[in-house]
């Protein structure tokens, strides 16, 4: 039987062999772990890589940041070191770029920053002419700037309202797919029975309408002719109303010369009635005087008879008294 | 009766149990400042102490370092060869690499070592100090005028947070060479372009941030259970330790995800 408390502090308690070198080969396991570690980070950033500068002037350093890569044909062969504004409100990218690959740069060389899709931005050398002097240290350089992200907006809304356009003409109940089930409605009928004639008139028994009277009318036409060709006969034929006018017209000139002539007995027989006219007023003129002599002497017989009747003693009746005239 | 007695205890329970938090928190942090006076003062590595804190040293870190980097080295690979396979899959695998980087290497692995060390070496020695205290050694050697908190919980602190940073050093370099290894084979072609991307993930701020993040979790993991050991009572039972100690690691955990994604 042993005391539990006693175990325990005999396993606490117990030596450890070689404890010094274990100790020391502990911490220097653990030092070299972390100076081959911060080493490896510092090599890593680039500390230990002789380097140049390049600066490059940009209008937006959006997306760019400290410590990425500048790459030549896919590989990196700078970082970014320092972003700054300048005085002209123009973007100064400060890049190293390691010294044993300065040589790819040239004095024409191109430098781009895209911002891509997917990812970040990255920035991109081109040297076209390999010939060219050597880019030199501390060189400033504008950078070109391509973004694939800034016109996605725009084609967004624009490819919204296509399709939104495009949905609404391929809708079921759209006008163009009307249109295409009229035409194709259209297009049976022209096919079926009475043609383009049913499909003007709507129905069949109206196209036949139609054409039953256009048959009619062909008909009429006909007799039309036949009557025409008859009147020609009648009007201007040898035994026709025309020659029978003219002669009827002949005789007309004929008979106003005679109603002429009539009319000149007439005139004279009016000159004559005229004159009898005159002869009449003279004569009524001389009937007036006669008219006054006569009236004349009924007042003087008118007179003599008040005169009789004052003078006639005889007479005591006032109406035998009276002498009445006839 | 009994519910309105336990209503009417309630605030007064309450107050209780945040007394006992903010001392055990209190006796924690006290602890810790003592042990970080110890630590940098020189009679800490001088003769009998210096043997007692090697002692320790080799016994916390020396017999979970293989077991540690066996384990670091398999779940490294594994969480390469899924994060890899699914981001070929999605056509991203020029991320694939960083992402291992950053989840493996900043976050993950270095605090599995910090759990690891807390279960394998702090918890185990916390248990001792409790023997000890209760085998009565700590008051004899108040009584040979030795200081307990000198002689036997800073040895044992300053081992514990010493496997800690090891471990973590150690993880961090297994996880680098596996990612590499899940990705490129034995071949060494893609060694420039891994470290030139090790470099751009590893910058100065997260560096720091990474530094800050593994010494603050090996030092609770080192401290919280030794202290609770120490000193026993109402608000410093070992599972109250624990559970500080994986409170604290979570919020070290959280407020470095912080200074490196919202700063």
């Amino acid at each position: 039987m042993t005391d539990p408390s006693t175990d325990g502090l005999e396993g606490i308690q117990r030596p450890v062999a070689h404890l010094r070198a274990k100790a020391a080969a502990l911490l220097l396991f653990t030092l070299a772990l972390i100076a081959g570690s911060a080493l490896y980070l510092l090599h890593a950033r680039g500390v230990f890589e002789p380097t140049q500068q390049l600066v490059l002037v940009a209008d937006d350093s959006e997306g760019v940041a400290v410590g990425m890569d500048m790459t030549f044909s896919g590989f990196p062969i700078g970082r970014v070191r320092h972003i700054g504004l300048a005085p002209d409100g123009n973007v100064h990218i400060t890049v190293d770029v390691a010294q044993r690959d300065a040589h790819w740069l040239r004095t024409s060389s191109v430098f781009t920053l895209v911002r891509g899709l997917v990812g970040g931005t990255a920035i991109k050398a081109y040297s076209g002419i390999l010939d060219d002097p050597l880019l030199p240290d501390g060189a400033m350089r504008p950078v070109l700037r391509g973004d694939a992200t800034a016109e996605i907006p725009q084609i967004m809304a624009t490819a919204r309202e296509l399709l939104g356009n495009l949905r609404a003409l391929t809708a079921q109940d759209s006008a163009l797919a009307a249109t295409a089930a009229n035409a194709q409605a259209l297009t049976e009928r022209l096919q079926g029975p009475g043609g383009a004639l049913g499909l003007l008139m709507g129905n069949e028994r109206d196209a036949r309408k139609v054409l039953a009277t256009l048959e009619r009318t062909n008909a009429l036409l006909a007799r039309l002719d036949g009557m025409a060709a008859k009147a020609d006969t009648q009007v201007f034929g040898a035994q026709g109303l025309l020659p029978e006018a003219q002669a009827a017209v002949a005789q007309l000139g004929g008979l106003l010369q005679d109603t002429r002539a009539s009319l000149r007995k007439a005139d004279a027989v009016l000159a004559e009635a005229q004159a009898v006219g005159a002869n009449v007023r003279a004569a009524s003129t001389d009937l007036g005087a006669l008219r006054a002599e006569v009236e004349a002497n009924l007042r003087k017989i008118d007179a003599l008879l008040n005169q009789v009747n004052r003078t006639w003693p005889f007479a005591r009746d006032p109406k035998d008294l009276e002498l009445t005239l006839p | 009766m009994n519910t309105l007695q336990t209503l009417e205890d309630g605030p007064a329970r309450l107050w209780r149990l945040a007394q006992r938090r903010a001392l055990g928190w209190a006796r924690i942090v006290y602890l810790g400042a003592v042990v970080l006076v110890l630590l940098l003062s020189p009679s800490t590595y001088r003769g009998a102490a210096r043997t007692r804190l090697a002692h320790h040293m080799v016994r916390a870190t020396l017999p979970v370092l293989p077991g540690f980097t066996a384990l670091a080295a398999l779940v490294s690979l594994s969480i390469t060869r899924i994060v890899v396979v699914t981001a070929q899959s999605y056509g991203l695998s020029r991320y694939a690499l960083e992402m291992v980087v950053r989840v493996l290497v900043l976050e993950l692995i270095p605090l599995t070592a910090a759990l690891f060390v807390a279960l394998r070496c702090s918890i185990p020695q916390g248990l001792e100090l409790a023997r000890l205290r209760a085998a009565g050694h700590l008051d004899r050697l108040r009584r040979q005028g030795a200081d307990p908190v000198r002689m036997e919980l800073l040895p044992r602190v300053l081992a514990g947070a010493y496997a800690g940073i090891t471990l973590a050093a150690l993880s961090c370099v297994v996880a680098l060479a596996m990612a590499y290894l899940g990705v490129y084979g034995s071949s060494l072609a893609g060694l420039p372009g891994y470290t030139r991307m090790f470099g751009q993930v590893f910058t100065p701020a997260f560096t720091l941030v990474f530094v800050l993040k593994t010494l603050f979790s090996s030092l609770a993991v080192a401290l919280i259970p030794t202290a609770s050991a120490l000193h026993p009572g109402p608000g410093m039972t070992e599972l109250g330790g624990l559970a500080r100690m994986f409170a604290l690691l979570l919020l070290i955990e959280l407020v470095s995800l912080m200074g490196n994604y919202y700063g």
